[in-house]
């Protein structure tokens, strides 16, 4: 993959609902220290007991895809913290939510990293991030707080597999950006690691209290949450939204088709899903349509792309993203998108990616096997009559747009 | 607590050896690679297990208790 590191990034952004996350945003390009301050006001002091009781109370889980409960993560720490990592590597190569946050929000973001630290005795914060941009913000917020001299920003290397949380802890120790072979979690080794939005999630409830924080939001999922939205949509970028927030809402105001062919929900290891206006978009409601809600990435597609060949498009991209260390996802990926390209080109070949899809299914270090073959399984799934159609006329007559981009600016 | 055979995939090759030490647990894919059927190991088999853990050629393949 190639990082293009000086290439801008869209960072714009637009809110459903009170700007929580992205306050101040609106008439700032940056806050730094004083505007932080001023929209947001100072960070009530905290231990360790009235961490656990909000994060319990406001049920806030990880932004970074797997949502795991910040608060367990806290509890699996049994020995205390040593380090904790803010994980701002973004490696969905549509999402841009957590570089928006570091490049123009980044006190917040420090605010629920020092916390954390503050709380678990830990000496060191260790932001990772993959872009210069992004770091440069990190630097300059840490150079202005008192606290800041605690923060470390590491500029790490690599592709999709090394934004997985134990690849990025092997990064910072002087390894290489992969994700090792056994499941030891980095609490074991006194490492809390969550995701750049989560930390500035807390510091938000920090400030709130779990009532506040829960005024917005559904009854088991309170609050906001960021979506990256792209595609087929004329006002693309990062929207905060009320946790349960209706897809038809969020594709209105972000300018969709009035019927779009498909959306896809939580970036490439997501679920390819009817665009039904009633989805309500956070992890429960779109569990319940067979989705994942990941790091909150909305792709849309209209009618004049041809979806198969997207498909077929980003199941190269997952497979060329492969680090190539497990043998299952190293052939079985490549095996797959293969037999995704052969049906884009009207030859039978759905039996067999069903086929590799299973196969490479949950065998791998990280989870890439397993969200590739769920994002090929719910696109085969969705355009089966697409499918039908590129099988009996050798296409659709439509070209590929890339409304599903690969690679691109970081 | 039940013993759980794991493949370490970052160290297999796809050898084969365990797929023919425990046909009935393993099999292997279309690229030789291991398909472990059952990941529970019952306790009267564990002993077994144990030998066919310690010949894999790669050391890809443990024996957790969970």
């Amino acid at each position: 993959m190639t990082t293009l590191l000086d290439a801008p990034v869209d960072t714009s952004a637009w809110t459903i609902g009170p700007p929580r996350l992205l306050a101040g945003l609106d008439r700032a390009e940056r806050l730094d220290a004083a505007a932080h301050l001023a929209t947001h006001g100072p960070l009530p002091g905290s231990d360790l007991r009235l961490l656990l009781g909000h994060l319990d109370a406001a049920r806030l889980t990880g932004r970074g895809g797997a949502g795991f409960p910040l608060a367990a993560k806290l509890r699996a720490l049994t020995g205390g913290a040593r380090r904790v990592v803010v994980n701002g590597t973004e490696s969905e190569p549509t999402s841009r939510k957590d570089r928006t946050l570091l490049r123009r929000t980044p006190h917040l973001v420090l605010d629920g990293a020092l916390a954390v630290a503050h709380a678990t005795g830990a000496r060191e914060v260790a932001v990772a991030v993959h872009d210069e941009r992004s770091a440069e913000s990190v630097r300059a917020a840490a150079a202005e707080r008192p606290d800041g001299r605690q923060v470390r920003v590491h500029l790490t290397a690599g592709g999709f597999v090394s934004g997985e949380a134990r690849a990025v802890v092997r990064a910072l120790d002087g390894g290489p950006a992969l994700p090792p072979g056994r499941r030891t979690p980095p609490t074991a080794t006194g490492t809390l690691v969550s995701n750049v939005e989560t930390f500035a999630q807390l510091a938000l409830l920090l400030r709130l209290g779990p009532r506040r924080f829960a005024d917005t939001g559904t009854h088991a999922e309170p609050g906001t949450a960021l979506l990256t939205i792209g595609g087929a949509v004329a006002r693309p970028g990062v929207v905060e939204i009320p946790l349960g927030t209706p897809l038809g809402i969020v594709l209105a105001a972000a300018g969709a088709p009035v019927l779009p062919q498909a959306v896809v929900v939580g970036g490439y290891h997501g679920s390819w899903l009817a665009p039904l206006p009633q989805l309500r978009l956070g992890r429960e409601g779109v569990a319940a349509a067979g989705g994942t809600f990941g790091a909150g990435v909305v792709l849309v597609l209209d009618g004049a792309t041809c979806a198969l060949g997207e498909l077929a498009t980003v199941t190269g991209w997952l497979a060329a993203e492969s680090a190539g260390q497990c043998g299952p996802c190293r052939f079985g990926l490549s095996a797959l998108a293969a037999d995704v390209a052969a049906l884009a080109a009207g030859r039978p070949a759905v039996a067999a990616a069903f086929g590799h899809a299973r196969t490479v299914d949950g065998r791998g270090a990280c989870s890439h096997p397993s969200g590739a073959a769920r994002f090929v399984t719910s696109g085969l799934h969705l355009l089966q009559d697409e499918a039908d159609q590129h099988l009996a006329y050798g296409g659709c007559g439509r070209p590929v747009l890339g409304q599903l981009p690969v690679g691109g600016a970081r | 607590m039940t013993a759980t055979l794991s493949v370490d995939w970052t160290r297999c090759d796809g050898h084969g050896l365990c797929a023919a030490l425990l046909p009935d647990a393993i099999v292997r894919d279309e690229w030789g690679f291991p398909i472990v059927r059952a990941g529970a190991v019952d306790a009267s088999d564990e002993a077994d297990v144990r030998r066919v853990v310690a010949a894999c050629p790669a050391l890809a393949l443990h024996l957790e208790q969970r």
